[in-house]
């Protein structure tokens, strides 16, 4: 356990000192809310609902991509010669894995804490009668997302392979659940393939929290979420080989 | 003397690339095991392999008598690797490093600070420890490498080619330090393809090649082996008249490499036929610049065991 502990906080040492992904999950996130929401306020009866729709929206963005986190501090090439070392050490293969899994969840999930409290009494964005909902099912879903972004890794032993893929994969599956923009008023077809993307599923899992109080998607999601998860982490065992670190 | 390390029978194999091929050694303890080879003669392999960080296909490494397999946390709790890339955190202190790293081999308290001030100390970092690694020149990140690997004491170092690209400074600074280690009573298992190094700091030499073992011993069994022969090097000022087939004509001399204008013949020992070899190439109308005559040395005991130079 010392030895887990001592890499888990080597971990998040390296993503909080990383600009780049503090940046990305923070200062870009929040300009993208902004953007978006003022540009597309004339769709929306009140400026506030179009804040709403992208914070809710681009939050389950952020949580997906949360997935490229886990695989620049898993396998980044910086990062990685550095990991060589532990890889080496008397420690063995599931705490690397999954400290990798834990810190980019921790990393991530407290990020988009943090943009929820600023951007939400700022914007006046509501997250329904009670928040603590919203902010639970969160951590599922940024969970089930770190663990995928190493179960790529462990996968295709390549972080710009697995970045690259997961990047495009996330955003045809957002683009499709109505992240940028609504679907459901261009026509039958359109909104249909809307309602295969899993990530329409969890905008309206979210929705249906912040604007009917209602907790109808809350445990299916939540229990997917972890069964995902679960999954995910054993698929890391299953794959995972030191040799592909060298 | 007592065996650290035996190694039986080692193969591995990528795809249809046989690259390690039934290779067998010892490594004694308190010895500096150089193992030689060209790019690709399957030393990396064997490192990773001895590290455990990579499977085998076939053979066994026995640690202190029993098999690493068996007792795996152990014997990498025994080891110290210091990795052919500079294995640090760019963005940590020389210090944070160390503590990460020697923390990993279960030190903390006053033993890790101990530890991390003897391996700045050995490093010759001891008044650059705060500073940020990306700070440091690539010798200083070289012996902070080294430091990282023996921080915790090992009893025994693997280090793959841990002098690649530094400046001679630097590189005497870690052939003293290896010199330290093994006057200190560690094991060290150290790849390169450098022979001076070699030279240098080896109790005793493995010799690799395409995956195979192809001569071990101290340097000198290894020179004795070739002693028989000398190597002449001459340089002309154009070369083109002169045939190989030439020199062997010459009594004594067993083999011949042009490289441009130059021309290495390598002829056995006790035969004088220097005079005669000068006389063939002023008779084809050459001019001679330079000769010069080598005794034996690594270098000629590679190019006489695989027929080619190390760094061809």
């Amino acid at each position: 356990m010392h030895r887990f502990l001592v890499i888990f906080k080597m971990d998040m040492i390296n993503l909080f000192k990383s600009p780049v992904l503090v940046g990305y999950n923070t200062v870009f996130a929040a300009l993208l809310i902004l953007i978006m929401g003022f540009l597309s306020s004339g769709n929306y009866a009140d400026i506030k609902d179009a804040y709403e729709y992208y914070v809710v929206s681009f939050i389950i963005y952020g949580m997906l991509n949360g997935a490229m986190t886990a695989s620049n501090c898993f396998m980044e090439r910086d990062i990685k010669r550095p990991n060589l070392r532990i890889i080496y050490s008397p420690v063995g293969a599931f705490p690397i894995y999954f400290s990798k899994i834990l810190s980019s969840f921790i990393f991530d999930y407290s990020l988009h804490l943090l943009l929820l409290l600023i951007l939400c009494p700022m914007l006046h964005v509501s997250l329904g009668s009670n928040p603590v909902y919203f902010i639970l099912l969160m951590a599922p879903i940024e969970f089930a997302a770190a663990a995928l972004g190493i179960f790529f890794c462990c996968i295709f032993q390549c972080e710009e392979t697995t970045s690259m893929l997961l990047s495009n994969v996330i955003s045809i599956l957002c683009f499709l659940g109505g992240t940028f923009f609504s679907l459901d008023s261009m026509g039958s077809t359109i909104a249909f393939a809307s309602r295969l993307s899993p990530v329409k599923w969890l905008n309206d899992a979210f929705f249906a929290i912040v604007c009917d109080n209602s907790l109808a998607y809350f445990w299916p999601v939540l229990i997917g979420g972890t069964v995902v998860s679960a999954l995910l982490v054993l698929g890391c065992r299953l794959f995972f080989r030191t040799e592909d670190y060298l | 003397m007592e065996n650290l390390l035996t190694v039986k029978n080692l193969s591995k194999s990528f795809k249809e690339n046989r690259v390690l091929k039934e290779i067998r050694f010892e490594v004694h303890r308190g010895e500096v095991l150089c193992i030689l080879g060209p790019n690709g003669a399957g030393k990396s392999t064997t490192i990773n392999i001895l590290t455990a960080a990579l499977g085998s296909d076939g053979g066994e490494i026995c640690f202190k008598g029993e098999k690493i397999g068996h007792k795996l946390r152990a014997y990498k709790q025994s080891l110290g690797i210091v990795p052919q890339d500079i294995a640090l955190y760019e963005e940590l202190s020389a210090e944070r490093n160390l503590i990460f790293f020697a923390s990993l081999y279960g030190l903390h308290g006053a033993a890790l600070k101990k530890a991390v001030n003897e391996a700045l100390a050995f490093a010759g970092l001891d008044d650059r420890r705060k500073d940020k690694v990306k700070t440091f020149s690539g010798g200083m990140k070289r012996r902070l490498n080294i430091a990282c690997a023996i921080a915790h004491h090992p009893e025994l170092v693997i280090m793959d080619e841990p002098t690649v690209g530094i400046d001679p400074q630097s590189r005497n600074h870690i052939l003293d330090s290896i010199k330290k280690l093994r006057d200190g009573g560690m094991t060290v298992i150290y790849t390169t393809h450098y022979m001076e190094e070699v030279e240098t700091i080896s109790s005793r030499i493995i010799i690799m090649d395409h995956g195979s073992i192809i001569a071990e011993g101290t340097k000198e069994t290894l020179k004795e082996s070739i002693d028989n022969e000398k190597r002449y090097t001459i340089e002309v000022e154009e070369n083109g008249k002169i045939s190989a087939d030439d020199f062997y004509a010459v009594e004594g001399v067993k083999s011949v490499k042009t490289d441009g204008e130059t021309i290495e013949i390598t002829s056995l020992k006790g035969v004088e036929n220097l005079d005669r070899i000068i006389a063939l190439i002023s008779d084809c109308g050459e001019k001679i610049r330079n000769i010069t005559s080598e005794a034996a040395s690594l270098e000629m005991v590679f190019l006489k065991l695989t027929g080619r130079k190390l760094r061809d």
